[in-house]
């Protein structure tokens, strides 16, 4: 290119050295030549700044001398004739696995200088530490703080990415969510008494073995009403007795939901870990939930048969038990 | 690579920054970033430079719900996005035409859009919406597998630099008209077209490219063009290419640009110029020709050869010169007009900026010879001059080199490197 050698000649007219002054004051003294190709200090240079100790060019804040090093390291290996590219390339390479820390603090300094060629490079390398992680590698890799609020996170991502990531994140988090709901309408309910203001429909169906995840029903009712009632007839499980028959069947209702929530083709590829957590979760609010579970028992039958039969779809969905009078 | 003191300080770099590093990344991962924290939600939402590719979602292998897939993304996409978009790429393999592809042209259209490639499907050519000439602040346009109808009342560009046609079904008025219609464009390269009959006026246009089966092209107003590339495939009829054009096709492509610093003629380039030749006028200098690249000239049609000698001897100050010959020894005829290098040919020229020749496939047939031995006859400063044989020439080989040592050398510099086997 033209410019280099335009620098060239106003440096054998005028000294091999220029005087650099950083923010916090220090000045130094470097070779005019490799200072040149930055493109900031060579405007400065042309408007004849920095010939002498007494008028240094001052550089924008955000250089450091450890900044400025690196960066006439960068002028010094890239500008200088006689290395191939393929030395130039290695050399980028080595150059740009710093730490994070200084990685960002070199791609402000080279932007507040202008520097094309050295924001790219070092734009490139974060942009490489970013490429393929998940958002946990990412914020421990930057330091970022986890700090979307719980609605942020559970607010299902309305962009665009149909990532199985993603969608597990909305869907563990839409769980979660209810979980939180339930459990708040479970903190009411223990306040009041047991009222009960369910629907017939779904005091049935919690007799009907629904067992345990009562509201995760209702929703999972909710929902089937847009679609198929397809998943009644597996939502049929044994009817309740203990615990851990009530257990057991959490988990199989679980998996049933998990059906409801896929609206497309992903496979769910669910970390077993987390499954695990949440499935224990769930456990827990459900044997809470069936702690009482013999004294509600007497109440909704005998509630039951005073209102009479229910309406047509309760009795088809279990027509084991009968309500009719 | 995490530092010791677990700051974040990645999120306090200018937008600016932030949006070079998220335009490096591939669109899916920016868009992910929206997770990261709190203040990184939007980061995304603001970039001006987008690219969508058949890697922004997973692929099934049903076609269609891959297609709604990439559409649903892309859609999403721009409803989220905020600002100007000035660069947007689409290529997909997926999508065929289809009006999802209309509405985000219109979307574009109102988003200031300045640089656009479209590449959408692969059976079907995709019909470009009147949207698309709504984009009037488009500086860069490409488009492959297109079919292309502006509406009546479209004058044009004002603003287009760059335009790259390929595979694009137009008519040729059409394209004429839109070349006239974009004043400032600079780039112009058209592929893979049949049989097209073209008049090009740009006053601006500095660089051409064209490939394919054309009929008859006329530079009739480009007076800065400075690198022309041309790869001219004819039909087997060749004939008929005789009897269709008038007037020499030589002074009609290359009778209006004095500026040319570059030109490069592939495939039938010669023979498409050497038809009209002995109409032809007092040939222009190209003061600033410096290289020329021409392959596949047959050096049993003297027509051909008068074309190359004639483009030699126009250009002073020639550096570099590759020729590639697509004679072949073994089915030449006997040549004729082997007297015209002594008799006709004109002397007294120096080639005073001559430094390489790089002639490839060389069958050894006596043109090629006798043009190689004017070359070293009046080449001064002539460094390099590679040969390359041809592959079939396996016999031939030693002949041709001690023919070669024979030849007079105007330079005392000259090498003649022989390239044996590439193989």
């Amino acid at each position: 290119m033209s410019e280099p050698d335009l620098q060239i000649t106003k440096v054998e007219k005028t000294g091999p050295y220029v005087w650099i002054q950083t923010a916090d004051g220090s000045i130094h003294e470097v070779e005019k030549e490799v200072a040149s190709f930055c493109p900031l200090i060579c405007h400065e240079i042309e408007s004849g700044v920095g010939y002498s100790k007494d008028y240094p060019i001052a550089l924008p804040p955000r250089v450091n001398p450890a900044m400025l090093s690196l960066i006439l390291d960068y002028c010094q290996f890239h500008y200088v004739a006689g290395h191939s590219n393929k030395e130039r390339r290695s050399f980028d390479e080595k150059f740009s696995h710093m730490d994070t820390k200084r990685l960002c603090e070199l791609t402000s300094a080279a932007d507040s200088l202008q520097f094309k060629s050295l924001v790219d490079l070092t734009s490139r390398a974060l942009a490489r530490m970013i490429e393929g992680k998940t958002p946990d590698e990412i914020r421990e890799t930057f330091h970022l703080p986890d700090d979307l609020t719980e609605e942020e996170k559970l607010e299902p991502l309305k962009n665009t990415t149909d990532d199985p990531r993603i969608r597990l994140l909305n869907r563990l988090y839409a769980r979660k969510r209810k979980e939180l709901i339930d459990r708040q309408k479970l903190k009411n309910e223990a306040e009041v008494e047991h009222e009960d203001d369910r629907s017939v429909d779904d005091l049935l169906s919690f007799i009907n073995g629904k067992d345990g995840d009562s509201k995760e029903v209702r929703s999972s009712k909710n929902k089937k009403k847009s679609r198929k009632k397809k998943n009644q007839p597996k939502n049929h499980p044994p009817s309740c007795s203990s615990p851990n028959g009530n257990a057991s069947s959490n988990t199989g209702n679980r998996l049933s939901l998990e059906e409801e929530f896929d609206d497309c083709d992903i496979d769910d590829e669910i970390d077993p870990a987390l499954k695990e957590k949440l499935d224990r979760e769930v456990e827990d609010f459900a044997r809470r939930l069936n702690s009482d579970w013999p004294e509600r028992m007497q109440e909704i039958l005998s509630s039951g048969q005073e209102r009479g039969p229910g309406p047509v779809s309760s009795t088809a969905i279990d027509p084991s038990i009968n309500v009719q009078e | 690579m995490a530092n010791s003191s677990g700051q974040d300080i990645v999120s306090d770099l200018p937008q600016s920054i932030i949006e070079i590093i998220l335009t490096k990344l591939p669109i899916r991962d920016a868009v992910r970033t929206s997770i990261l924290s709190s203040r990184w939600r939007y980061k995304w939402a603001t970039l001006t430079q987008l690219v969508f590719d058949d890697n922004c979602v997973s692929q099934f292998n049903d076609r269609t719900a891959t297609e709604n897939k990439l559409v649903k993304f892309i859609t999403r996409f721009l409803f989220l996005h905020e600002g100007p978009i000035h660069k947007f790429t689409l290529s997909t393999y997926y999508l065929q035409s289809s009006p999802d592809i209309d509405q985000w042209l219109l979307f574009l259209s109102r988003k200031g859009i300045k640089e656009l490639v479209l590449e959408v499907g692969e059976d079907e050519w995709f019909r470009a919406p009147s949207c698309l000439f709504a984009c009037l602040k488009l500086t860069s346009l490409e488009l492959l597998r297109c079919e292309l109808d502006p509406p009546p009342e479209f004058r044009g560009f004002s603003c287009l630099k760059y335009l790259n046609l390929q595979q694009v079904l137009v008519a040729p008025e059409v394209i004429e008209n839109l070349i006239s219609g974009c004043p400032l464009l600079e780039s112009l390269t058209l592929s893979y077209f049949d049989s097209l009959a073209l008049t090009v006026r740009a006053p601006n246009l500095k660089y051409l490219k064209l490939e394919g089966e054309f009929k008859d092209i006329c530079l009739e107003y480009t007076p800065l063009l400075v690198v022309i590339s041309v790869a001219m495939y004819m039909t087997d009829d060749k004939t008929e290419h005789f009897e269709q054009s008038s007037g020499c096709n030589f002074d009609k492509f290359l009778g209006g640009v004095p500026c040319l610093e570059k030109l490069t003629g592939q495939i039938y380039f010669t023979k498409y110029m050497s038809i009209g030749y002995e109409l032809g006028k007092v040939p222009l200098t190209y003061d600033h020709l410096k290289l020329i690249q021409l392959y596949q000239v047959s050096f049993e049609d003297m027509k051909e050869i008068l074309v190359v000698l004639r483009l030699i001897l126009s250009s002073p100050n020639l550096q570099e010169l590759q020729i590639s010959s697509s004679s072949n020894a073994i089915a030449a005829s006997e040549a004729s007009d082997l007297n015209f290098w002594e008799t006709d040919c004109p002397t007294g020229f120096t080639l005073k900026k001559l430094k390489t020749v790089k002639m490839s496939d060389l069958s050894g047939v006596p043109h090629e010879m006798e043009f190689l031995k004017f070359l070293l006859k009046n080449s001064p400063v002539l460094e390099v001059m590679s040969i390359l044989p041809g592959i079939y020439v396996s016999c031939g080989k030693l002949n041709v080199v001690i023919e070669l040592l024979r030849f007079r050398r105007a330079s005392a510099k000259a090498e003649i490197i022989f390239i044996r086997d590439q193989m």
